[in-house]
């Protein structure tokens, strides 16, 4: 199998070992190479699932299923079709979202979509400076959006919802948030320097 | 080009489709060139915001994990079978990055899928269950990322006899632990696990939520007592343990 363009590499701090490295170690069965693969990602991942779920228990059981599904899947990455990054961060963030949809019947739900808030900004423990430095980034380009992309893509991406449901939640027809959706993210895609 | 389904490109690539929608725009994607590097960057650009979250997750996670994956087969590296060879093929002749980021959504959507569904099923009564408010969940985890990183934190922890761990994070000077009941065996039908202060006059410190078997709680007022106890009690609690089942941590 031949691989195609690795694709833009995302920023990865002063790491030699990157995760596409490691990912391609992981699924020859090295576990020492999952070993570190865990302490890039592990709590990029964990911090993903517990902001979508909130319960730190149940962020917990799932940021274990993430990571043992990395390990189980590694040999289907392919280089040739995105970043490693992409790869865990798409998987981890589907599995948050399948587990909160889960839970849509519940009583639960209701009080959840009250409380939900969209600039809810959380104490979480940092202690990578090279993830400050992207925090800071992402933020500041989620604040170069407009109000609506921004409150759109962070009801959908951190809250799990559907964007029929952020219509809903925002008052605005389902055309109007099916376009911020993807004009606000094209934006954030040009701030943040993807495919570039 | 279906204008009106690559308008939903953002919204796939934030997973804010539904099951039925998102297969929808799968087969769109097969067709649709420019779209499948669209949504290789919005996927991209989704996972830069999603890396910006981050959250030391708890030490043992790291050894659950790798426990886990001694035990877990890995799959070979076949793809979904969604996409003949010979498509393949010509895709990857037609434009490199175009076609592979369309088999990349393919493959990542296809494998999620198929996974969601099933953990959908699988999880819907333990998380209907599990459901925390969501406020004091948040204060909760703060509470407790203070325990565990507080100076004077102490650990004590046994296996519980059916199997299963117990564990306690006690710090005196904020007169609270985090109890960690990892992996215990389900509860007999109509029971539930019942956390205790144990003293002079054992106090209830909360039933464990149905269906959980781990489960991590902080526990106030614990200056004085000699243990924290764990009990099977009938379902919605007791006022006092039923000792003959009580796991019990010295403090």
């Amino acid at each position: 199998m031949t691989h195609g363009d690795p694709g833009p590499a995302l920023p990865e701090g002063d790491n030699s070992e990157t995760p596409e490295l490691l990912l391609q170690r992981v699924a020859r069965g090295d576990e020492e190479s999952f070993n570190r693969l865990y302490n890039l990602v592990a709590a990029r991942v964990f911090g993903l699932i517990r902001r979508v779920l909130r319960d730190p228990a149940q962020a917990e059981e799932v940021t274990q299923e993430v990571l043992v599904e990395i390990w189980r899947t590694a040999a289907r990455y392919d280089p040739g079709r995105g970043s490693a990054t992409a790869w865990i961060f798409t998987m981890a963030h589907r599995r948050a979202v399948d587990r909160v949809r889960s839970e849509q019947a519940g009583a639960d739900r209701a009080r959840r979509v009250a409380m939900a808030s969209v600039e809810r900004e959380y104490d979480e423990v940092a202690d990578a400076a090279a993830t400050r430095l992207e925090q800071e980034r992402v933020r500041a380009c989620l604040g170069g959006l407009t109000a609506l992309q921004r409150e759109a893509i962070t009801l959908a991406y951190y809250q799990g919802h559907t964007y029929r449901e952020v219509a809903q939640l925002l008052d605005a027809g389902l055309p109007t948030v099916k376009t911020r959706m993807r004009d606000g993210l094209i934006r954030l895609r040009d701030c943040l320097g993807v495919g570039q | 080009m279906n204008t009106d389904i690559h308008g939903l490109a953002g919204a796939y690539a934030l997973h804010a489709l539904t099951d039925i929608e998102r297969a929808a725009f799968d087969r769109h994607l097969a067709d649709c060139e420019t779209c499948a590097l669209e949504v290789r960057e919005l996927r991209e650009t989704a996972a830069r915001i999603g890396e910006a979250s981050f959250s030391v997750p708890p030490p043992r996670l790291r050894q659950q994990v790798l426990a886990e994956i001694r035990q877990t087969r890995q799959v070979g590296p076949g793809r979904p079978e969604r996409r003949a060879p010979a498509e393949l093929v010509r895709w990857r002749r037609l434009t490199t990055v175009a076609a592979a980021a369309a088999i990349f959504a393919a493959a990542v959507g296809g494998v999620s899928f198929l996974l969601g569904e099933q953990r959908v099923r699988e999880q819907r009564a333990v998380a209907e269950a599990a459901r925390a408010d969501a406020v004091a969940a948040q204060a909760e985890a703060s509470r407790m990322a203070a325990i565990l990183n507080a100076p004077d934190a102490v650990l004590r922890g046994r296996n519980a006899p059916a199997g299963g761990h117990v564990s306690v994070v006690y710090s005196p000077s904020h007169n609270t632990g985090v109890a960690m009941l990892d992996k215990l065996p389900a509860p007999p039908p109509g029971h539930t696990y019942q956390l205790w202060v144990m003293g002079d006059q054992p106090v209830s410190a909360g039933v464990v939520p149905d269906g959980l078997t781990s489960f991590r709680h902080t526990v106030t007022g614990l200056r004085g007592a000699n243990a924290l106890g764990v009990t099977v009690e009938p379902a919605g609690g007791s006022v006092s343990p039923n000792m003959d089942t009580a796991i019990t941590l010295g403090l």
